[in-house]
């Protein structure tokens, strides 16, 4: 079916862009102990990539990892209007009411407990972009051991855009699902994106090869 | 509205007038919510101006505003630059005699009306990891020591309501209902202790983990409206 190829091939070219990432953060952690000011380097490849469809991606360090900073992300953002990315800004000092502790997300919680490719939501990003949106991370491995995560934000209402014609062609109501059941795209007003499928009398699910999503589909 | 084409007021160009509200939306947003914290130094007016992406003009009108409205102070030489002010109880009640009864009890219904269709979605929605941060809010608010954390939590509390809906703008309605007046609503149950104000938001949580959503609804409804109950009779007795 061409809407399975076009889910997969849509993760595959998020996922290409995380994987991007982590190589050059390997390498970059290959060169002995890390500093937040070494991340800098990976900024050329992260806004290269950012664009309508990637519009968050970074580095996520596993607290401790870096020398001067306990907590840090190396996380840059897509400005639709054409400018520069923007650095997010997140409160990474934990004695401060607004602090944000990126280890208990499932993007983050999910590669470090030994996830290969992780798709995380359709979810309300209301810490950083205030948009319903999906997260792709895989874990970052330097000398076999864990030392953060690679991930990239991807809108829902693009993730809809990019699949919805080769779903229209199936000509019948059916929709994409994650692995844990939550509505990304559809073409049934019964189950629009954000629903929860929990299985459904007349409704056949078909897993979309490695990416961990489902096809749908009514009948 | 009264004879000007509505279209013209669609079309016209989004002017200085609009970047400086939204400007000084998105810092006293900030504030009230605490992400800004009290005494915080805001950076420098062309740092700030570059990250907000508006010009130094802009920021500097913005600035006045939240000045005027006590949220950020400045001083001048050494050490000088803006401060954030978290607003204190005694300035919220003064702040309270300001605002009308009839104003609380439209601001009491719209935060109801937002607040119950996020838990009657979330509890139609939400999935069980999706409820952790919620559970684990309500466990901080039991343990927490103070009444400006207890406020925070509570922020925090409707805010993953809201997300857990998974409507993005009912997430960014109850920000700004927040932002508007949740440090008055506040203001009445300021000697509560932490297990009484995790009380109700656990009623809520328990709705929307076992997917009841009426019952979601309603007691969320009903804490918002009790709330602002309360709100109106501390409001009455300052007039």
């Amino acid at each position: 079916m061409l809407i399975v190829e076009r889910a997969q091939a849509l993760t595959d070219e998020v996922f290409a862009a995380v994987a991007a990432v982590r190589e050059a953060t390997v390498r970059l952690a290959g060169g002995g102990p890390l500093r937040s000011t070494d991340l800098a380097a990976l900024r050329p490849l992260l806004f290269e990539r950012l664009g309508p469809l990637v519009v968050g991606l970074g580095f996520i360090a596993l607290p401790g990892l870096l020398a001067d900073s306990h907590w840090y992300l190396e996380w840059w953002q897509h400005d639709p209007d054409g400018g520069v990315p923007r650095q997010f800004n997140a409160e990474l000092d934990p004695a401060r009411p607004a602090f944000y502790d990126y280890t208990q997300w499932d993007w983050f919680a999910g590669p470090q407990a030994g996830a290969e490719r992780s798709i995380c939501g359709p979810y309300v990003d209301y810490l950083c972009t205030d948009e319903y949106s999906l997260t792709f991370s895989l874990p970052v491995l330097a000398g076999g051991a864990f030392v953060g995560v690679a991930a990239a934000d991807v809108f829902v209402s693009a993730f809809e855009r990019a699949v919805l014609p080769a779903l229209k062609d199936l000509r019948a109501p059916a929709f994409i699902a994650s692995a844990a059941g939550r509505v990304i795209a559809s073409t049934s007003a019964r189950w629009t994106s954000g629903a929860v499928y929990r299985g459904a009398p007349g409704h056949t699910s078909h897993p979309i090869g490695r990416t961990g999503l489902s096809l749908i589909t009514a009948g | 509205m009264g004879g000007a084409d509505p279209r013209q007021v669609v079309f016209a160009p989004v002017g200085n007038g609009a970047r400086v509200d939204l400007v000084v939306r998105r810092l006293a947003d900030a504030i009230a919510l605490e992400l800004l914290a009290d005494g915080e130094q805001l950076p420098s007016e062309a740092e700030l101006a570059g990250q907000l992406g508006v010009s130094t003009v802009t920021l500097r009108e913005a600035l006045v505003t939240l000045r005027n409205n006590g949220l950020v102070e400045t001083r001048r030489g050494r050490g000088g630059g803006s401060f954030v002010r978290t607003p204190h109880t005694a300035v919220v009640a003064v702040r309270l005699e300001g605002v009308a009864l009839q104003d609380l009890r439209d601001f009491g219904d719209h935060y109801a009306a937002i607040s119950g269709a996020a838990a009657k979605l979330a509890a139609e929605r939400a999935l069980e990891a999706e409820l952790a941060p919620l559970r684990r809010t309500i466990a901080q608010m039991e343990a927490a020591a103070s009444a400006a954390e207890l406020r925070r939590l509570e922020g925090r509390f409707h805010i993953e309501v809201a997300a857990a809906s998974q409507s993005a703008r009912l997430t960014r309605e109850e920000v700004m209902l927040q932002a508007d007046l949740g440090l008055l609503l506040w203001l009445p149950h300021a000697e509560l202790d932490g297990p009484a104000v995790a009380c109700p938001h656990r009623q809520i949580l328990d709705a929307i983990g076992s997917g009841d959503a009426a019952g979601a609804r309603n007691v969320a409804e009903r804490h918002i409206l009790e709330a602002v109950e309360r709100l109106v009779e501390l409001r009455l007795r300052a007039t």
